[in-house]
């Protein structure tokens, strides 16, 4: 045990001495191409320790630059959605504006062929509560609305302005189980009374009903049914809509819907007659 | 201490007798390695630890002062040589003035073997030695070798209480 112990370490030194001495001498010696044996050992041994950290080190990279690349695409991503966002918007304006300017230029084809004068209104609210069809207009007495004065759409009669502030008006549209107005059937005179219908706040009806018609009549499908002026309110002969059905009625009279022309979800100007009811009396090329 | 001390003092000896064959008989200081005579003389006294470790100081002396342009080879050749024979003289008798000599002529033989051997190895360019000069070289190192050990026992035989 005691000489054991010196001889296995006489030999780690002389493994150890022998070991260096041959990189010792390596490490002098031109192992070819300009570089010493310990040299080309160093780059036998470790280049591929080399290129497996290179390889490491390149695939962090390229995880670093796939990291990078991810990233600008999200930004770039965001941008080109805030972008689509913006252009949807303007191109929804765009579209909102021209839409709009086809309803003005409607109202204003409409505002020149009637033969009395009108002020175009903007439609600010309609229908405040449920039990009324009503619309809120922003012009009033100022602009020279009064009290009953005919609304109108391109496509139709809207209603009547039942009340006027300053700078507002309120009418009570056609839709209105209230309202009325004195109407014929175009094709053969059949007077009669337009109204809404008597229904509750979620009844999808949107029709007219067409009271006081005789049975005996002629009224049938797809009429038009205009305005007679005998209620001194509507201009005579404005379509108000077409008749979508007539059925029998209890009574003397017939049971008649109207379809109206005037696009009552959908309105947003109209034109208000100014001059009173008397004077007016629509042409035949209005109507 | 003692013992690195002496050997130290050894290898700047064979400094000098390998400076002073350089200059005064430049052909037959290639006959004689005196750095070889110090690192057998402390492998055969002291053992293989001291003969290699004296083997690596004395052939890095003589690396640096009269060998090639790389060093080691001669220290790698006389540190192989140190533990070899401290291995030896381990293990058999050789306190004899024959015996040393002969270990002498072949380690001698062997050292420039294995120089030229390791200088193969590496490529080094190194001028080869014949059999005779080799033989030369062996026998001469061993007569002086085997003299000179004989002188050094003898004095440190003086020397020792």
């Amino acid at each position: 045990m005691s000489l054991a112990a010196p001889l296995r370490r006489s030999r780690f030194l002389l493994l150890g001495l022998v070991l260096f001495h041959l990189a010792a001498i390596s490490h002098q010696v031109d192992g070819g191409s300009g570089v010493t044996l310990l040299q080309r050992g160093a780059l036998v041994l470790l280049t591929p320790l080399q290129d497996g950290l290179g390889a490491l080190l390149a695939g962090t990279a390229e995880v670093w630059r796939a990291y990078g690349f991810h990233r600008e695409t999200y930004k770039q991503n965001r941008r080109l959605e805030e972008r689509v966002r913006q252009l949807e918007t303007e191109l929804q304006a765009r579209s909102h504006g021209s839409q709009e300017s086809d309803r003005l230029r409607e109202l204003l084809e409409l505002r020149q062929a009637l033969p009395f004068e009108t002020v175009a209104a903007q439609v600010v609210s309609r229908d405040g509560v449920p039990w009324f069809r009503t619309l809120t207009l922003d012009k009033g007495e100022k602009d020279g609305v009064a009290l009953n004065a005919p609304v109108l759409s391109p496509t139709g009669v809207v209603g009547r302005v039942f009340a006027v502030g300053p700078h507002a008006a309120r009418v009570q549209v056609l839709l209105d189980r209230d309202s009325g107005a004195s109407v014929l059937v175009e094709r053969s005179r059949a007077a009669g009374i337009v109204s809404g219908q008597v229904s509750g706040p979620d009844s999808a009806g949107e029709d007219l009903v067409l009271k006081y018609v005789e049975e005996r009549a002629d009224v049938v499908a797809g009429d038009v049914v205009v305005t007679s002026g005998l209620d001194r309110i509507y201009p005579k002969g404005l379509v108000v809509g077409r008749v979508r059905s007539v059925g029998k009625g209890a009574g003397l009279f017939r049971d008649i819907r109207v379809e109206p022309s005037a696009r009552f979800s959908r309105l947003e100007e109209v034109l208000v007659v100014r001059r009173p009811a008397e004077s007016f009396d629509t042409p035949k090329s209005v109507q | 201490m003692s013992r690195a001390f002496w050997t130290g003092f050894a290898i700047v000896g064979a400094v000098l007798v390998e400076t002073a064959l350089g200059r005064f008989i430049p052909t037959p200081g290639r006959y004689i390695d005196p750095f070889l005579l110090v690192v057998l003389y402390c492998a055969l006294v002291g053992g293989e630890t001291h003969g290699m470790l004296a083997g690596v100081a004395a052939g890095w002396v003589e690396d640096a002062l009269f060998a090639g342009p790389v060093l080691g080879l001669s220290a790698l050749s006389k540190l192989v040589l140190g533990y070899a024979v401290g291995s030896a003289a381990g293990r058999f008798l050789m306190t004899g003035a024959a015996a040393r000599a002969l270990a002498v002529l072949v380690a001698a033989i062997a050292d420039a073997l294995l120089v030229q051997w390791l200088a193969s190895v590496f490529g080094i360019e190194a001028r080869p030695l014949g059999p005779l000069g080799l033989l030369t070289r062996a026998t001469i190192s061993a007569l002086v070798g085997g003299l000179l050990f004989a002188l050094v026992d003898r004095r440190l035989q003086r020397l020792s209480p």
